[in-house]
């Protein structure tokens, strides 16, 4: 399965009597249907840990494109109607501001890794806070409630998966917490961002801007007004989009489709 | 009027300091330009009229080594070219393969390694890059140790391996085109090239021939030679290349730093103090 296609319905396991396993590419597996899939008795894979530092790197790239405007900046170098730089043209300081992390699994931690190279103070709200030495050792600092951590960064960045408890987790009442200097990065789901908030939110700049890797669908409409949001980078879910991690993701799916078909030990396997 | 001004805060390079200028402020006392490049500034000419200079370095450090990362970050994951295929009116590229470069264990080549430099070592380490710098001298053991750095001697070994080679030089006559066609051809085919120095240190026409044929991956680029380019310049035209408007020092809290260290040593100089950050012409 690449990409979520083709679609596990009802229908299509009833057409294929003989099948074993389904590898799914990526971590996330809000797509499948599992409580369907076990009923018919295929099992599941997926390709979890391999993507995390891509998809990691994918969250500081579109901070720091944000941030520095960098989007905007290409955009004005290359215009043919550029004649010169303006001087008062500024982008926001990545130093020093404070990262809010929400959801601080293998991708949220590889996160804040990288965000404290930067001397970013970061903030963390998770199911669980982590123990001890994992929090010194990025300065991470737990935020039970998420609203501490939206009245208190300047760059909020979305590493949850998407469940039920996350669906439209960030809404308007959310959006309006976060400061007004304030800019949202979702490497996660499109579906755990109220979009119609988000967008209002950027219209009245109740945020400053938004950076998405994932929208709900994907694509967009093409009349879609984040599309025409000057505040907004939006790139087509290439969070683990690299040669080298893709390879590693399709021989891990051969290896959980092989497996399976042997009757042995799934590697990956969700249950 | 002339005879009043006694120092000039240089904003982006302006106004031009030449002879005519400097005869005509007889009591300046004090030059003090908003960045660390001094490439600008004539300054055998500026001391001549026993005018100080001063820079502000430790203002700029930071955010013009975050801007160097966020341009290798854009370039290896093709981050312009994605945002333009998912607002482009048209979904006829949406499903185009978009495969960048991995950054984790790849190989980074720092060119220049003062203030800035370091500072991008430190985040490269935090992504996993393998590091190598050539600079005029060696680093202590230890500051080597801190970003797992390694010393390059000849910048020929540094080019050669590099995944990433980033500059981060000063423009002097030792550094102007030390990019040019031979480095060019010594990098990978695989290889980004990211300048956040000055476009003078590169060679230019070099750079959009070894782009166009593939002696190079890809471009980043902060600085040209001018800024802006010409609009009928081959760099904006290629697909493998990213440019921005001079941007490293181009934020809230850096052009607030800059203006306090330049007012710092402004009000030093017209108190007859020594200066925090003096530039003299070596």
């Amino acid at each position: 399965m690449w990409y979520h296609k083709p679609v596990i319905n009802e229908e299509l396991l009833q057409s294929l009597p003989n099948l074993k396993v389904v590898a799914s590419s990526g971590v996330g597996i809000d797509h499948l249907d599992l409580k369907l899939l076990f009923s018919y008795g295929v099992k599941v894979s997926n390709t979890p840990f391999i993507v995390s530092t891509d998809t990691a790197d994918m969250g500081m790239a579109l901070l720091l494109a944000s941030s520095r405007r960098l989007v905007e900046g290409h955009a004005m170098a290359v215009s043919p109607d550029t004649e010169h730089f303006p001087a008062d043209w500024l982008g926001v300081e990545v130093s020093g501001a404070t990262l809010g992390i929400v959801g601080m699994g293998t991708i949220g931690y590889k996160v804040a890794e990288r965000a404290k190279a930067f001397e970013m103070k970061i903030l963390y709200h998770n199911r669980n806070q982590r123990i001890k030495e994992e929090e010194s050792a990025v300065g991470a600092v737990y935020c039970r409630k998420i609203d501490d951590l939206l009245l208190q960064s300047d760059f909020v960045l979305l590493a949850v998966n998407l469940t039920p408890q996350t669906h439209k987790l960030i809404g308007r009442r959310e959006l309006e917490l976060m400061k007004p200097t304030a800019t949202l990065i979702n490497i996660s789901r499109g579906m755990v961002v109220d979009q119609g908030a988000l967008v209002e939110a950027l219209q009245n700049k109740v945020i400053k801007a938004a950076a998405l890797d994932v929208t709900d669908p994907e694509p967009l409409p093409r009349d879609h007004p984040l599309l025409k949001l000057k505040n907004v980078i939006i790139t087509p879910h290439i969070g683990s989009a690299t040669k080298k991690t893709r390879w590693v993701m399709m021989e891990e799916m051969a290896e959980s489709i092989e497996a399976a078909l042997a009757d042995l030990p799934v590697p990956r396997q969700v249950l | 009027i002339g005879k009043k001004v006694q120092a000039i805060y240089l904003w982006w390079h302006k106004p031009v300091i030449n002879k005519e200028l400097l005869q005509s402020l007889p009591n300046l006392k004090v030059i003090a330009t908003s960045g660390v490049g001094m490439d600008h500034l004539d300054l055998k000419l500026v001391a001549s009229f026993g005018v100080k200079m001063a820079n502000a370095p430790h203002a700029v450090s930071s955010s013009t080594a975050d801007a160097g990362m966020a341009l290798l970050l854009a370039s290896a994951r093709r981050l312009v070219e994605a945002h333009n295929i998912s607002i482009s009116p048209s979904l006829e590229y949406y499903e185009a393969e978009m495969l960048g470069v991995k950054v984790a264990g790849a190989t980074l080549g720092i060119i220049g390694m003062g203030s800035i430099g370091y500072k991008i070592a430190l985040r490269a380490k935090a992504f996993e890059m393998n590091i190598l710098y050539h600079n005029r001298t060696q680093r202590k053991v230890q500051e080597e140790q801190a970003v797992g750095a390694t010393y390059c001697k000849k910048i020929d070994n540094l080019l050669q391996q590099a995944d990433f080679v980033v500059l981060v030089v000063s423009l002097t006559p030792q550094t102007h085109k030390l990019i040019g066609k031979r480095e060019l051809e010594l990098m990978k085919p695989t290889a980004t090239l990211i300048n956040i120095s000055r476009g003078a240190v590169v060679d230019q026409e070099a750079l959009v021939a070894a782009l166009r044929t593939g002696v190079i991956r890809a471009a980043a680029l902060d600085v040209t030679c001018p800024e802006p380019l010409p609009r009928d310049h081959p760099l904006l035209k290629l697909k493998n290349v990213i440019i921005t408007p001079h941007l490293g020092i181009k934020t809230d809290k850096a052009t607030y730093m800059i203006t306090e260290e330049a007012v710092e040593n402004i009000l030093a100089a017209l108190n007859g103090l020594p200066l925090p950050s003096e530039v003299l012409p070596s």
